[in-house]
């Protein structure tokens, strides 16, 4: 067997150990309560001063609307995922464990993704998605994207929500829905990591440098549009929020910026350990607040 | 099938963050931390999703099939009387923990690129938007990770690359060869990660005699660190004494009773191979004060003692009440007359050294042990840091948190904070505490810090 087989099978293995379904192991009838939608420390606002002007009932709910945004750009992503590996395995024997995988993973995001939307609509009564260039992008990407820069702008993607949701599925203060959501994803996203990983590895044995320089330039831009895209402006205004103010706090949060950087750690060590994290790279990860 | 983690594990605990199960333990912060011999993955509960392998700096977290049967014994006997934790009850889970930001210095000097300064350099890159100077007296970054590991312990080595990058970071300067001699004021805030590399010393006659060193040097040698290149002493053999029996004690024992073929697998500088190809020393003696139950050696390395192929390790002892494996042999040796024939490491426990004489060996409280060369490995102190309060007993800058006492914007980390104790990931809890103290104590960039002059070498 192929390097990545060997852990797609083994991936398969763990999947049977614990795969998880939404559908049975929620109560989607059970009333939400009024936790927080996010642990309040990874608010956009957070330790700004607008945040310390707000009651703590308008915090709570600016949480619940920023996690709902979140959710969103994750299913919009997952999408662009979903579509990048089906492209990618087309042409590859069913047999293969590579193939078997590819299409639990997709499969996984699938009920994800529909987890998402359900949770964000009984957690706030607003719809989010990512702003039209955002999208348009999107669907250039997903249409175009092949090998190393598929595979690491997805890794980059789930990696950032991934130790995002592991603070907030651990802390009390969060709704329980949201937490039980939270580490469904973060358990099967754990492997999915693994795979994007490897494949990576894979793809890049071999790549010359302007190859390199190419696409770790291409995932940096990809990181960076995921990023912005996280919190959409609309958030603001469904709170109630002078927007505006909102966002120039939210953009110049060295807090938040601070937790994102101590989240993309193991991201950006394993980008420097395959060498995609070049110079320009570098520019836009620190730009964006990832490194 | 499940993961497990083998006897090089770091305990730098960057799996535990990583498991989507909570299965890893003891976690920074759970009793037992940082004292027991690494971090075991609890079988129960690990469903094989292979988060923590990609995230282990040194290679340690393997697919159980990878790893020994002793290995994977030791990983399931952690649990054995521990209660399951459900990784599904999120509320049996560490809550999070945040770390506001605090407006943050703006400059901040790092004395010292090894395992402690790189630990504290990364998490000030992460917790503050500083710029980071690193000044180290060695052309590369490392310390006692690159030239302290064993040879034959590569994957730990592997931690290196890890530190390589924290140091190509575009907010780090690294200022390699530079001994930091005069502190002024162009930073903000200093951190001594400096270490502790005096080698202890046993006060016996003798002992700065003909072929006796300690075990630091020839490290260092082995290690090809800038200033060891030549082996120190002579290897004389046919048996040499090391005393104490700390993991340098193992890693220095494994080392010298190597035969060509086992040294030829190690990744060692030729000149370093070929000595210790042509030395006649075959048995090593390692002498212990105490008693076995206060080894300072970690399980694992014993385990990697016992796993040499061709050497035959023997406790030098009668009774069998001891903490040792029960498949070690006990045997009374005379270790008063030359070493039967075969490679052999010998452990002495209970035996105080009191004069060293190179025409006869060892003299001690129970005999005298013939032997060529001694080593001594009872551990490391201390050097008083320029400029800052020494507590002499410990071997360490007094500080509180790692802040220095009575010293505003100075900070210390790693072995000269709380002495020459634990290993390489020990470093990262013990790096996080000290920034979080500095962070926390600096509301903005101070005018008129500390300045570090430092004297090219």
């Amino acid at each position: 067997m192929q390097d990545t087989d060997v852990t797609a099978q083994r991936l398969l293995t763990s999947a049977a150990r614990l795969s998880r379904d939404p559908e049975t192991e929620i109560d989607w009838d059970a009333p939400v309560g009024d936790g927080y939608g996010l642990s309040p420390e990874w608010s956009t606002l957070y330790a700004t001063e607008y945040w310390d002007e707000l009651t703590e009932a308008e915090q709570r709910e600016l949480t619940r609307h920023e996690s709902a945004s979140i959710a969103a750009t994750g299913i919009w992503f997952e999408l662009i995922l979903q579509q990048l590996i089906l492209r990618d395995v087309y042409a590859v024997s069913p047999a293969s464990p590579e193939f078997q995988w590819a299409l639990t993973e997709i499969a996984d995001e699938c009920r994800h993704s529909i987890m998402f939307a359900r949770a964000s609509g009984r957690l706030v009564d607003a719809e989010y998605r990512p702003r039209l260039p955002a999208r348009e992008l999107g669907r250039m990407f997903k249409a175009v994207a092949t090998g190393e820069s598929a595979y690491a702008a997805i890794l980059v993607a789930e990696e950032v929500l991934d130790v995002m949701q592991r603070d907030w599925m651990r802390d009390r203060r969060v709704e329980p829905l949201v937490r039980t959501v939270n580490h469904i994803h973060v358990v099967e996203e754990s492997r999915h990591m693994v795979f994007a990983r490897d494949e990576t590895r894979q793809r890049l044995a071999g790549a010359g440098r302007v190859r390199r320089w190419t696409s770790a330039l291409v995932i940096a831009l990809a990181a960076d549009m995921i990023v912005s895209s996280m919190v959409s402006r609309e958030v603001y205004a469904n709170v109630g929020l002078d927007v505006e103010r909102a966002v120039r706090a939210a953009r110049g949060n060295e807090h938040h910026r601070s937790l994102l950087r101590s989240s993309c750690a193991n991201l950006m060590d394993f980008l420097g350990e395959v060498g995609l994290l070049t110079a320009p790279a570098a520019r836009i990860y620190r730009r964006t607040g990832m490194l | 099938m499940t993961y497990a983690i083998t006897g090089d594990c770091c305990s730098d605990a960057s799996c535990v963050s990583a498991c989507p199960m909570n299965c890893i333990h003891p976690s920074p912060g759970e009793p037992g931390f940082g004292t027991t011999d690494g971090l075991f993955i609890d079988p129960r509960t690990c469903i094989d999703c292979g988060a923590c392998a990609e995230v282990c700096p040194v290679d340690a977290a393997k697919p159980a099939d990878q790893v020994t049967p002793a290995e994977l014994a030791a990983n399931a006997e952690y649990f054995a009387d521990r209660p399951l934790l459900d990784g599904l009850d999120l509320d049996s889970w560490e809550p999070p923990r945040f770390d506001p930001w605090t407006g943050g210095p703006r400059r901040v000097a790092v004395v010292g690129a090894g395992p402690a300064g790189m630990y504290a350099t990364r998490e000030l890159l992460l917790r503050s938007t500083a710029e980071v100077t690193v000044y180290d007296r060695l052309p590369l970054v490392g310390g006692l990770a690159r030239y302290g590991v064993a040879p034959d312990h590569p994957s730990t080595k592997r931690i290196v690359a890890t530190f390589e990058r924290v140091i190509a970071h575009p907010r780090v300067r690294w200022r390699p060869g530079v001994e930091v001699t005069e502190l002024g004021t162009s930073y903000d805030a200093v951190v001594h990660a400096v270490g502790s590399y005096r080698s202890r010393l046993l006060g016996i006659p003798g002992e700065d005699g003909e072929r006796s060193c300690t075990a630091a040097e020839v490290v260092a040698w082995y290690n090809g660190r800038p200033g060891g290149e030549r082996l120190p002493v002579p290897l004389a053999g046919p048996r040499a004494v090391i005393v104490g029996n700390g993991n340098v004690a193992l890693d220095l024992a494994r080392l010298l009773v190597s035969d060509e073929r086992r040294l030829a697998g190690i990744e060692l500088p030729a000149a370093v191979r070929e000595t210790l190809a042509e030395s006649t020393i075959r048995e090593i003696v390692l002498v212990g004060r105490r008693g076995p139950d206060a080894a300072a050696y970690t399980v694992s390395a014993l385990r990697d003692l016992l796993g040499l192929e061709g050497v035959e390790v023997v406790v030098d002892a009668d009774g069998r009440h001891d903490p040792l494996p029960e498949s070690l042999r006990r045997e009374r040796l005379d270790l008063a007359t030359p070493p039967r024939p075969g490679r052999r490491v010998v452990l002495r426990f209970g035996t105080t050294p009191t004069a060293w004489d190179p025409a006869v060996g060892l003299a001690t409280s129970s005999g005298v042990i013939e032997a060529g060369n001694l080593f001594t490995a009872i551990g490391f102190a201390g050097s008083p840091v320029h400029g800052l309060p020494f507590d002499e007993e410990r071997g360490i800058v007094p500080n509180v948190g790692g802040a220095v006492l009575g010293r505003p914007g100075q900070y210390v980390t790693g072995w000269i904070k709380r002495g020459a104790r634990g290993g390489i990931g020990a470093n990262k809890a013990c790096a996080e505490e000290t920034v979080r103290t500095l962070l926390n104590a600096s509301t903005g960039a101070l005018a008129g810090g500390p300045e570090v002059s430092a004297a090219l070498l």
